[in-house]
């Protein structure tokens, strides 16, 4: 968590630096990187500072805000959560609404708290956080998943970026030169606000086979509040589809009504006919669920103005993860949200059905998991992540994760004796949950009949092509018959051959720990023929911590 | 047959091998009528080990076939065995294998399994290129070779060749062969050059079921003369001439007035057989009862009746019957399992050579631990089931008795790849039928029921703990030819995935993998090879439609040069840095490791003074070798180069891990790297552990080896074939233009001396191998038929980075089709400067 989160904000308080080590102003230039120019005309168009501030409020619907608030005298503590792209508005976000709820409202103190630098993914309201300051309101600014989390109530405000319609409509005409193309418009929570200017736009241009997409607005209820949000009139236009936090409309209600077989549900006929045209670039895991819903996707880079249209995520190499699960023999469960309903109940089921399939877990939770981390426990075989559907899933493009990452649904799938590919990608707790259940119920029951001294037959790893014999390392317990420690006795490990037993479970990274090479200090002697029994003389180690050791510090200023 | 097992001293395990369409199944056909199993009439058509309906469909063996032939000899001949025997009964266990260079895997698996081997040479075409193949690997298997010179019939009836000029033909093939057995024969085996003279060379006509040896005709001839046996048996070959005015023997072709002297060997081995020719298909009714009194053959009342080439086959089987030279060839000539697992054993085994099991398997000791190595994986009736075949080198194999199943991955000591299960059945295999034993001692070949799922395709089964594995088996050719399957209905994907199970078992050579973009591929050796493999997957394996993709290549990353510089990168936390450099291996060395000559399981004092000594390493460098890559076992190292650098051991197994990782796919475009050595230069480590530990290490040491290997001039390999082509002289020129317009080069082009025949030899990358039969065919009106096998890889001279040269053409397609990032990330992207 960041050096601002969960501190009042007061413009005259000098506020020191959280550091467990006294630092010398010398320390603290050495890490002290070059104050940045905020550069926002990227969504707030042309600003000047005069401006700057009337700009923001209007940006963030900040009227709209202080009048909600001002409503609902009931919350008292509120939390405003920015994502790092952001972060930088907060100060005069909180100043703005301050101002406006002093004026109106005098007597009541009520107090704010920016929260930044999520630990998890941003577009998830960061309930653990607003915790921290017994918060009874969330308020989201920007980008937003609109994943139902677990008890405080939200408001979201995406924010109005600015947007150059008419050069995307020019882009859309290259892009779709005929106009009976069937296209999908949608676009990040922010720009959605476009986005039925830009069709009607279209319409006049003569194409008539567009779907638009709006906020799903059955999200919104006593918990969730969404800021200035232009909704379609449904008068004129038809609800042909819910996808997720999105509705789609179209007025051609003939649309995909224009395919041979009646029996297609909406989805399909979506995978088959329609091209998705989106605007601003969605995050990996959402990009990779919008390929599998769409026959073709492009996407408007408003950045730059221009479209790509490829290389997306492939699901094809999810499949290969999913066999990778298959035989794994350790699961390492990534938590990544706190936030998101039904997270606990997903682990658990999850535990419960890898236990069934006599595979170890280990559960993990990591803030802001990379490479790094994540590498750093090998025992792991893979990954399976939780997390929000629209950024706080990892998917893992160029290979550079050390194992690979799968999502619950897909385990769920690897989990099934037989195997199942459905070619979707079900990021939502609630449907993985419901899977998993009917996994459970339908799995392998606990085998009683084993003989005990023959050994399980191994299992074929499509992805190697070998046999593995380790994809079920908790089976082998049975095998050992072994009574889990009693209380009289104290051992903590109980060494069985081949394998490590602790807590009458058996301990697959205790077994990886002893198949190392390196298995501690002087082991390495045993190979090392230099080696002399006297030791070397103690010379002397380098100094400092470890954000920054003194030879760090050398090359710095050398480098300077 | 169960009571002759005990007696290994009679038991003779060999398999038939030879280049295909040589003859190998109709000689065998022979065989396995003599013992009854099939009749006469039907001997040379039934192709009695051909077992599967596209084997009988196209003519070719696919798919090595066991079967067990029981023998009787005279005491007289049972006498002139040099080893050991017991009585005169004999127990064959023979193995049919396939002739086409795709299968030569099969070959292998036959080989391991067996002690001695027929080497059937068509008299027309001579050795071919597989015959040299399939020799080379039978003596590398240590195993002894007899040679059988077939389709003497063709050369008599088709060439109409005199006798002279066949004796020549014989003597240029057994002279060729002895070539290739004098380059590849182990001194461990002594002399096992064939000598028609030493009756270690037959010849004879499959299809028509006759054969002799020198040894035959000596029998008959040396009673006649009063001569020694011996002494006949030398007489009746080479430069050794018969004068029948004098009476005498002479070594020179005049006699003493100068007239030419017919040489012995074409006087009364050749003339009787010429003059039955003759006479039957010349239709000169008068003549052959005469000929067949003087040969004391018998024809029974309807064979009287017969004709032309139909009563030329009777009587030539009656005359001189193939079973009978065989037999005879085999039984004397080839060892018996307790001659040849002594000095085969060390072989064999990969454990130390006086270890408890190493001696067991080098006695033939039937009372000792069980040792018995499974070779190959035969499908049974009963879908999806296999049985394991092998051989028990040590001990006695049980139905019920447990055994531990030692996969190719096991290490004594550790629980990997082992599992333990009992044996439910124990049989023999009799080609299409099988036959229930209770048990079976060393030195014989088996079928084992209930163990298939433990195995993937090959494997040690043992009784004793202490065993270590019996050596895996190297194959002489390479899956390098590659497609993608999938389902054309999504719900049978299940059934396919266990069909690339099933099919991955049933095959010694198919790869069945994934990609990284997630397709189902299966490998094989060669077009022939993939296509039975996936009428076998889609039919029987599998048994659902599938959707298959064109055939790819695969191919393989190194460098060229040492890197320009050494590579740096910085862990994550920028607290560790390796430096290291790339640099590529000599082709010998690669070769010597995907060969198994430098063995990553081997000691690594032994295997440093190997390289020192053969391969010119420097034996510190050599003994600094973290590892081999990928899958611990591939063509590239890591050297440590490192001076005193504190904590590096710490970080071996992470280096290691992710050496592995990085040499399985390659930057350039995610395929394996080949003949890369990196050397690590120096590394920087963090003084506290937890900032170098395997998060901090592995993704490091991974770009810091791609870093070096694109400073290094990085290529791309290509897979080569070596393609032979037989066929006549206006058909060359044909040849030579299709090879033009395949980057084909001819490395040589002979004629076959005494026949119109021409044998062309080139290389050809894989790539342009697919459709070239059938260009072939067409350029030459079908007289042309290639045999491809991979030969080596090729280094592509271009540079891969440049996508307008060849090299770079193909990443950008590769690149594409797997969809990666179109351009190849510069050495840039993995360097981090200082």
């Amino acid at each position: 968590m960041s050096d601002i989160e969960g501190q009042e904000i007061d413009a005259n308080m000098h506020v020191p630096l959280p550091v467990s080590t006294q630092q010398t102003e010398e320390d603290f230039n050495f890490q002290k990187f070059d104050t940045k120019e905020h550069e926002r005309s990227g969504y707030l168009g042309n600003y000047t500072k005069e401006t700057l501030s009337e700009k923001l409020a209007n940006y963030y619907s900040l009227d709209e805000l202080s009048s909600y608030l001002l409503k609902n005298p009931q919350f008292n503590r509120m939390t405003f959560q920015f994502p790092d792209s952001l972060v930088m508005d907060s100060s005069f976000v909180i100043k703005i609404v301050e101002k406006k709820l002093n004026e109106s409202d005098p007597d009541n103190k009520r107090r704010l708290w920016v929260l930044a630098d999520t630990a998890y993914s941003a577009c998830c309201v960061d309930e653990v956080a607003a915790e921290h300051v017994n918060a009874d309101l969330v308020v989201h600014f920007g980008d937003a998943c609109l994943n139902a989390i677990q008890k405080l109530p939200v408001v979201y405000s995406f924010g109005k970026p600015h947007l150059n319609i008419d050069a995307l409509i020019n882009k859309f005409k290259e892009t779709f030169s005929d106009v009976n193309s069937k296209v999908c418009l949608m676009a990040s929570a922010p720009f959605t606000h476009h986005i039925t200017a830009i069709v009607s736009k279209l319409k006049e241009l003569g194409y008539s086979n567009l779907i638009c997409s709006v906020i799903n607005t059955n999200l919104i209820n006593d918990n969730v509040t969404i800021l200035s949000q232009n909704q379609i009139d449904p008068a004129n236009a038809t609800l042909l589809q819910t996808l997720g936090n999105r509705m789609l409309y179209s007025d051609n209600k003939s649309i995909l009504t224009t395919s041979n077989d009646e029996d297609k549900s909406i989805e399909d006929k979506l995978r088959e006919d329609v091209s998705l045209f989106y605007i601003s670039i969605p995050q990996d895991p959402h990009l990779l669920y919008l390929t599998t819903m769409f026959n073709d996707v492009f996407i408007y880079d408003n950045s730059n103005d221009s479209i790509m249209s490829g290389p997306f995520p492939s699901l094809m190499k999810r499949y290969k993860y999913m066999h990778v699960a298959r035989t794994a023999g350790c699961i390492g469960i990534l938590v990544n949200t706190l936030s998101l309903r039904n997270t606990k109940e997903t682990i658990n089921k999850l535990i419960q059905l890898i236990r069934q399939n006599g595979k170890k877990h280990y559960l993990f939770v990591v803030g802001k998991p990379n490479v790094a981390k994540l590498a750093n426990f090998d025992p792991v075989d893979i990954w399976c992540i939780l997390g929000c559907g629209q950024s706080g899933i990892i998917v893992d493009q160029i290979n550079e994760f050390y194992k690979p990452i799968i999502t619950p649904y897909e385990l769920t799938m690897a989990l099934n004796q037989e195997v199942t590919w459905t070619g979707k990608w079900v990021t939502d707790f609630e449907a993985a949950l419901k899977d998993v259940e009917e996994e459970l119920a339908t799995g392998p029951k606990e085998e009683d009949n084993i003989t005990k001294d023959e050994s399980d037959a191994p299992e074929f790893d499509a992805v190697t092509g070998r046999l593995i014999d380790t994809s079920r390392p908790l089976r082998s317990l049975k095998h050992l018959e072994l009574e889990g420690p009693t209380s009289e006795d104290k051992t903590l490990a109980k060494r069985v051959s081949g394998g490590t037993v602790i807590k009458g479970t058996v301990s697959t990274s205790v077994a990886h720990l002893q198949s190392r090479h390196w298995s501690g200090l002087g082991s390495d002697f045993k190979t090392d023929e230099e080696f002399e029994e006297e030791g070397a003389s103690i010379e002397q180690g380098i100094s400092g911590v470890a954000r920054g050791y003194g030879f760090d510090r050398h090359d710095a200023q050398k480098k300077e | 047959m169960r009571g002759l097992m005990d007696h290994v001293t009679n038991v003779r395990n060999m398999s038939v091998i030879a280049h295909v369409d040589h003859g190998k199944s109709t000689l065998t056909d022979s065989l396995v009528q003599r013992a009854g199993i099939i009749s006469a009439a039907k001997a040379g058509e039934a192709r009695f080990t051909d077992t599967r309906k596209d084997e009988q469909e196209r003519g070719i063996t696919i798919k090595s076939t066991a079967i067990s032939l029981y023998s009787e000899m005279t005491e007289e001949d049972v006498k002139e065995i040099k080893q050991k025997t017991d009585g005169n009964s004999f127990l064959i266990n023979l193995i049919d294998s396939p002739g086409h260079v795709d299968f030569s895997s099969e070959v292998t698996a036959a080989l391991r399994v067996t002690d001695g081997a027929l080497v059937v040479v068509d008299t027309i075409e001579g050795v071919c290129v597989q015959t040299e193949t399939v020799l080379r690997q039978a003596l590398g298997e240590r195993i002894k070779p007899v040679v059988v010179i077939n389709k003497v019939d063709r050369a008599l009836l088709e060439l109409q060749v005199s006798k002279e000029d066949l004796y020549q033909t014989f003597a240029r093939t057994v002279e060729s062969v002895n070539v290739i057995i004098s380059t590849y024969a182990d001194e461990v085996l002594g002399d096992v050059q064939v000598y028609p003279s030493k009756g270690t060379v037959a010849f004879g006509s499959g299809l028509h079921g006759w054969a002799f040896t020198i040894r035959q005709f000596a029998n008959r001839y040396g009673k006649k003369f009063g001569v020694d046996k011996q002494k006949m048996m030398e007489r009746l070959w080479g430069d050794s001439y018969f004068n029948p005015k004098t009476k005498k023997w002479t070594n020179k072709d005049t006699d003493a007035d100068g007239k030419p002297l017919e040489r012995a060997f074409n006087m009364f081995v050749l003339d009787p057989i010429f003059r039955i020719f003759a006479a039957v298909m010349n239709f000169k009714k008068d003549e052959i009862p005469v000929l067949l009194e003087k040969l004391d053959i018998v024809l029974k009342g309807d064979e009287k009746d017969l004709e032309g080439k139909a009563l030329l086959k009777v009587v030539m089987r009656k005359f001189l019957p193939a079973a009978d030279a065989l037999l005879e060839m085999i039984v004397l000539h080839l060892p018996s399992p307790v001659t040849a697992q002594n000095y085969r054993a060390e072989q064999l085994y990969e454990g130390p050579a006086d270890d408890a099991n190493c001696i067991a398997i080098k006695n033939c000791d039937p009372t000792a631990d069980l040792m018995l190595y499974v070779s190959k994986m035969v499908p049974t009736s009963d879908k999806g089931r296999f049985y394991a075949f092998g051989r028990v080198f040590a001990g006695t194999v049980k139905s019920g008795q447990k055994v531990r199943i030692q996969g190719p991955n096991y290490v004594p000591g550790k629980k990997e790849d082992l599992f333990i299960k009992a044996i439910q059945r124990v049989v023999l295999m009799m080609g299409r039928f099988v036959e229930p034993i209770d048990d079976c001692p060393a030195g014989n070949i088996i079928g084992l029921v209930g163990i298939d799922q433990f195995l993937l395709k090959s494997g040690t089964l043992t009784t004793s703990d202490a065993a270590h594995n019996m050596k895996v088996m190297k194959f002489s050719v390479s899956p390098v030819v590659q497609v993608a399957v999938e389902v054309k209905n999504a719900n049978d994907l299940p059934k396919l995935v266990e069909g690339l199970k099933r099919l991955s078992k049933s095959d010694p050579c198919v790869l069945t993998y994934m990609a990284e973009t997630g397709e189902h591929i299966v490998a094989g050796t060669g077009e022939l090879h993939l296509e039975i493999c996936l009428q076998d997957l889609e039919h029987d394996h599998a048994g659902v439609p599938l959707k298959i993709s064109p055939p790819v290549v695969a191919y393989r990353e190194t460098v060229e040069a040492e890197s320009s510089q050494s590579a740096l990168s910085k862990s994550p936390n920028k607290h560790n840095r390796i430096y290291l450099k790339a640099e590529p291996m000599t082709e010998e060395t690669s070769l010597a490791i995907e060969n198994g000559v430098i063995n990553p399981r081997d000691d690594i004092k032994a295997r440093a003074r190997i390289m020192a000594d053969d391969y010119e390493w420097d034996v510190t460098d050599a003994r600094k070798i973290w590892c081999f890559g990928p899958d611990g076992n591939g063509a590239n190292v890591v050297v440590d180069q490192t001076k005193a650098v504190q904590y590096l051991n710490e970080i071996k197994d992470s280096v290691v891990a992710a050496f592995q990782w990085a040499t399985k796919e390659g930057p350039i475009f995610g395929e394996e790297m080949r003949s890369v050595r990196v050397n690590i230069l120096d590394v920087t480590l963090h003084a506290d552990a937890i900032h170098r530990g395997g998060g901090q290490i592995i993704p490091t040491m991974r770009r810091a080896t791609y870093a070096g290997f694109l400073l290094a001039e990085p290529r791309i390999q290509e897979p080569v074939f070596l393609v032979e082509i037989q066929c006549p002289e206006q058909a060359v020129g044909g040849i030579y233009s299709v090879l033009n317009k395949k980057r084909g080069q001819v490395v040589s082009e002979e004629q076959r001396p005494g026949t119109p025949l021409f044998t062309v030899k080139a290389y050809l990358p894989v790539n342009e191998s697919f459709g070239f039969s059938g260009e072939l065919r067409q350029a030459t009106s079908g007289q042309a038929f290639p045999q491809m096998v991979f030969d080596h890889w090729a280094t592509i001279n271009s540079d891969p980075l440049d996508p307008t040269s060849k090299a770079g053409e193909i990443v950008h397609e590769a690149r594409k089709r797997h969809g990666m990032k179109e351009e190849v990330p510069g050495w840039q992207e993995y360097y981090d400067k200082l």
